[in-house]
């Protein structure tokens, strides 16, 4: 497993064009009037070549869990270095464990792991912008996309861990159809070298 | 406009030759751009408009990217899940019934946009025309077919949207309007590297039993065909070495299940094409 590249920022040190599109630290507004800070702390990544390398997971490396389309932010999408919140390294580690439970590849779609609060599909109001959810389109040969086996491998993601959720099969508000969508939480981590003083 | 006498026997020949071949209807539109003549046999009736409306997209697509709302080298997410324009409700496209069903295999993953307009216009996929007005927004492209004064075609929603169709919700076009969305893609609407990429497209469509059929082999046609159970259609830019091209469009209605639709339609391309040529130029006119 290749973490080695990994390199930690202060996104509030970033540059203004940046900070205006991650939104470092700010606050998220969240359904139900909740309120959740956004991620302060980032991975900065120089190319996909070190995406495609850096190994977060044994079966998981770090471009799977970024890949975004254009409706990303243009400096976000075109331009690298690329920021993804450190929690990512908790997400893949739950789909490392869910990954074994289900002994079978399991693979995250487009737009389906980080996307920033610039991300025309849900902004800020995403927990896609905490780093902390996957949108799962395919486990092995099956393609997720009716009520058995979304029903099936939801089962098994929540058995992993009370703290998480998985959408339920449907077609309404909150519910997913065509993949298995499943977050950790409004998680965030902050590495042991950063400090979290202003 | 100018006079259509030209085509006096060109109108009896149509007339006859869908009696002939039982179309319930026709209509025609024609502009040659080597003369200036224009023709246009019942050039105003409404059809629907099948996946000639797949033109209209491709317009949409190379303008928003004229407008640098994004590039063509772009990617998009490719997902089977839309939404009806009659109440939102989700809808998935049938694979078995789509013309390209490789695209499929892409679910999950990225197609590049310029990808994705080849496919809905070469291979007419379904997939693709439905990924790519979702994205554009079918509000946005009613405002460039406006902005490109294309009367005649109205877009309303994406392709095998059955819950709109149950709610008369649909895609319905007139040959002249179809023949100016022609004329606005080759004219200077878009840039010109986005013509030339469009008209490439169209250049390399895949199916070809209907205009290029009713043509000798030296010509070369810029065309998107349409066909659902009742209507059958072709619209094209025809060039000929020898001359300048023309633009036309031929639509046809039938009662399900008739045969020889096609045939039809390049039969009704070959009588246009046997027109033309006997026609002496009168104009440079555009």
């Amino acid at each position: 497993m290749r973490t080695e590249f990994l390199r930690p920022i202060d996104g509030l040190r970033l540059s203004e064009e940046y900070r205006a599109l991650l939104r470092p630290g700010e606050n998220g507004a969240g359904a139900n009037g909740t309120v959740h800070r956004l991620p302060r702390f980032f991975y900065e990544i120089g190319s996909w070549d070190e995406a495609h390398e850096i190994r977060l997971a044994p079966h998981f490396t770090l471009a799977e869990l970024m890949l975004v389309d254009c409706r990303e932010a243009r400096l976000l999408l075109c331009q690298f270095p690329h920021y993804v919140p450190c929690a990512i390294l908790l997400l893949a580690r739950f789909l490392e464990d869910f990954r074994r439970e289900v002994d079978a590849p399991v693979f995250i779609g487009a737009n389906g792991g980080y996307r920033s609060p610039a991300h025309q599909i849900g902004g800020a109001r995403s927990i896609h912008a905490w780093g902390t959810a996957a949108n799962i389109y395919r486990i092995g040969d099956t393609f997720l996309s009716d009520g058995k086996s979304i029903g099936k491998y939801r089962t098994v993601a929540a058995s992993l861990c009370p703290a998480v959720f998985v959408r339920p099969f449907g077609r309404e508000e909150g519910q997913t159809s065509d993949h298995l969508h499943i977050d950790l939480g409004f998680a965030t981590l902050t590495p042991r070298e950063c400090s979290e003083a202003s | 406009m100018l006079s259509v006498d030209v085509f006096n026997g060109l109108n009896e020949e149509l007339e006859s030759l869908a009696l002939r071949n039982k179309a319930r209807a026709i209509g025609i539109a024609l502009h040659d751009l080597e003369t200036g003549l224009r023709f246009s046999l019942h050039g105003d009736r409404w059809f629907h408009a099948a996946s000639t409306i797949k033109v209209a997209v491709l317009l949409a697509v190379f303008r928003a990217a004229d407008e640098d709302r994004y590039q063509l080298d772009d990617s998009l997410h490719v997902r089977n899940r839309f939404f009806s324009a009659a109440d939102g409700s989700p809808f998935r496209l049938n694979q078995d019934r789509d013309a390209t069903p490789e695209l499929y295999a892409n679910i999950g993953r990225t197609a590049k946009i310029s990808s994705l307009a080849h496919a809905m216009i070469c291979g007419s996929s379904n997939l693709a025309t439905n990924l790519l007005l979702e994205f554009v927004g079918v509000e946005y492209a009613r405002t460039v077919l406006r902005e490109a004064h294309v009367d005649g075609v109205e877009l309303r929603r994406g392709v095998e949207d059955h819950s709109a169709h149950e709610q008369g919700i649909n895609n319905d076009a007139t040959a002249d309007g179809l023949l100016s969305l022609l004329s606005a893609i080759r004219g200077d609407f878009l840039t010109s590297q986005s013509k030339g990429e469009v008209i490439r497209i169209l250049l390399e469509q895949r199916f070809n039993s209907m205009i290029p059929a009713g043509l000798p082999p030296h010509a070369t046609v810029a065309h998107k065909t349409g066909e659902i159970s009742t209507a059958c259609h072709d619209i094209g830019i025809v060039y000929l070495p020898e001359r300048e091209p023309y633009i036309t469009a031929i639509l046809t209605e039938f009662d399900p299940d008739t045969e020889g639709r096609r045939e039809t339609v390049a039969a009704i391309s070959e009588a246009i094409y046997r027109s033309l040529l006997r026609t002496e130029p009168t104009s440079n006119e555009d």
